[in-house]
């Protein structure tokens, strides 16, 4: 996936300006909480993101 | 759902027009021609009708099936510093209850047994008012429940001693140091201790303990006084190597931090170059540094259901998918709630959580959405911003108003949509947190 995305980057910025631009994620493994005020909860084993 | 609905445009700036169906957050940024005209490609619209369905749901399921993950616990009310803004009413503070060892083992009890189904671990995070006053107790509870729950910590540092940084960091825990400005001068109007100083001092000498920890953010409450710092700021951060940076506005829940809140023109603008600034940094030094309230934004506006902070949604999370106990056991949606007793839930050494969730209080702040408010169930940015907070304008004497900082929220907005269609996502994440996402979607 991460290389996926880096090579659509490098698309985008050797590319003109786009028609339109759009598009939508999924986060695929979220942390342990969806937090209030700080992202605690991100620094277990794996970065999240944020 | 409305089927009726359509996509509205509106202006990001001299070069993009913006496409958005504010009900899903539907969005496609589109270039401007010189004299200012657009075309709307037929494929975006297509891509439109093809998605809609799958983003209502997505956003409904967000909003309103999302389950509490988060509890805040107030281990005591007592403060050793005196912020001006503070949202804990004085004669609280001054009261001074505090859990014993017993009663937070008991709290931590009830919270694992009403969690041990969850497939996630829930975060416990120790709040307001200074946890560390009561330091011997919290890490003696991190040990014996560290392997059920997630724990984070919100503290001035004024009383952080080098080994509890090596505890937390064994830990993970998850640690916000509050630091509002680069200088002690202008930290210390809002970061004043009960003795009359401010905690600028100990709080570098913490983030230089902390040395570059992945779970450390820094927390900066922006008011009239540091609004011109916050670029600095990042320098500043960046250079003791803090990975995150928060530069929330002030909340205005109690009258003496109104006379506190910087202009929402002049916040904007100072955010957006705080931004810049931090992007900059990132990409020159390779080392990065976010604007974690910005990142919010933009993953509102790019992966909704991966947003963060609860604050920025509507329901705000509060007494949804967080709540806070007091020190006296008080269960409430929202720490911000703490001065309201009929916002109490019930008392965690009387009722269980489940109840507190489901009492008339709880489902009353979940009951507040921007579709009830006026202006906001019109705005196109309002599942964006999402119109904080219930607490702020109950205080103000009405829940149902907009968001105290709205203005600002608009044009922080617009400059986010400007950021994302110059490709700019990368530099305002967490880095490789792209990689634990997938495109749903994307135009080409």
């Amino acid at each position: 996936m991460t290389k996926k995305i880096k090579s659509e980057n490098k698309k985008t910025r050797h590319s003109k300006k786009p028609s339109a631009v759009s598009y939508h994620l999924k986060c695929a493994k979220t942390a342990n909480g969806l937090t209030h005020f700080v992202m605690y909860g991100d620094v277990p084993k794996k970065k999240m993101p944020l | 759902m409305n089927n009726n609905r359509v996509i509205s445009f509106s202006d990001i700036d001299a070069d993009w027009k913006l496409a958005l169906d504010a009900d899903n957050v539907f969005w496609g940024v589109v270039p401007k021609k010189v004299d200012g005209a657009f075309m709307m490609p037929d494929d975006l619209i297509t891509l439109y009708q093809k998605e809609r369905e799958h983003l209502d749901k997505e956003l409904h399921d967000f909003r309103f099936n999302a389950e509490l993950n988060c509890i805040y616990i107030d281990p005591t009310d007592k403060c050793n510093a005196n912020c001006p803004y503070c949202y804990i009413p004085s004669r609280i503070r001054k009261k001074g209850t505090q859990m014993t060892g017993q009663e937070l083992d008991a709290v931590l009890t009830k919270i694992a047994a009403h969690f041990k189904t969850s497939s996630k671990k829930p975060v416990i995070v120790f709040h307001a008012a200074e946890p560390l006053l009561v330091k011997g107790i919290l890490f003696n509870a991190i040990d014996r429940f560290h392997k059920e729950l997630l724990f984070g910590i919100q503290t001035n540092a004024l009383l952080l001693e080098k080994e509890d940084v090596e505890f937390m960091k064994k830990r993970r825990m998850g640690v916000g140091i509050s630091l509002d400005a680069p200088e002690a001068d202008i930290n210390n109007i809002s970061r004043a201790t009960t003795r009359g100083n401010g905690n600028f001092e100990k709080a570098v000498q913490a983030i230089d303990w902390f040395d570059g920890y992945e779970g450390l953010n820094v927390i900066s409450t922006v008011t009239k006084f540091n609004v011109h710092r916050l670029s600095d700021h990042v320098r500043f951060l960046h250079k003791k190597k803090v990975p995150c940076v928060l530069l929330n506005p002030v909340r205005v829940t109690r009258i003496p931090a109104l006379k506190l809140k910087p202009d929402q023109k002049v916040f904007a603008e100072n955010l957006m170059d705080a931004v810049d600034t931090a992007m900059d940094l990132s990409i020159k030094s390779g080392r990065q540094i976010v604007v974690g309230n910005f990142s919010n934004v933009i993953l509102a506006i790019i992966s909704p259901s991966a947003r963060r902070m609860m604050c920025d949604i509507s329901p705000c999370g509060g007494g949804r998918t967080f709540l806070t106990i007091t020190a006296g056991g008080e269960m409430v949606p929202c720490g911000e709630f703490i001065g309201s007793k009929e916002f109490s839930g019930g008392n965690i050494f009387d009722t269980t959580i489940s109840k507190a969730m489901n009492s008339k209080p709880f489902k009353e702040i979940r009951s507040r959405t921007v579709e009830k408010i006026e202006e906001c169930n019109t705005c196109d940015f309002r599942h964006i911003c999402g119109s904080p907070c219930p607490a702020e304008m109950y205080a103000r004497g009405n829940m149902y108003k907009k968001a105290e900082f709205c203005d600002f929220y608009k044009e922080i907005i617009r400059h986010a949509f400007k950021l994302i269609a110059e490709d700019k996502v990368k530099y305002l994440l967490r880095k490789d947190s792209l990689a634990y996402m997938q495109y749903e979607y994307q135009y080409k």
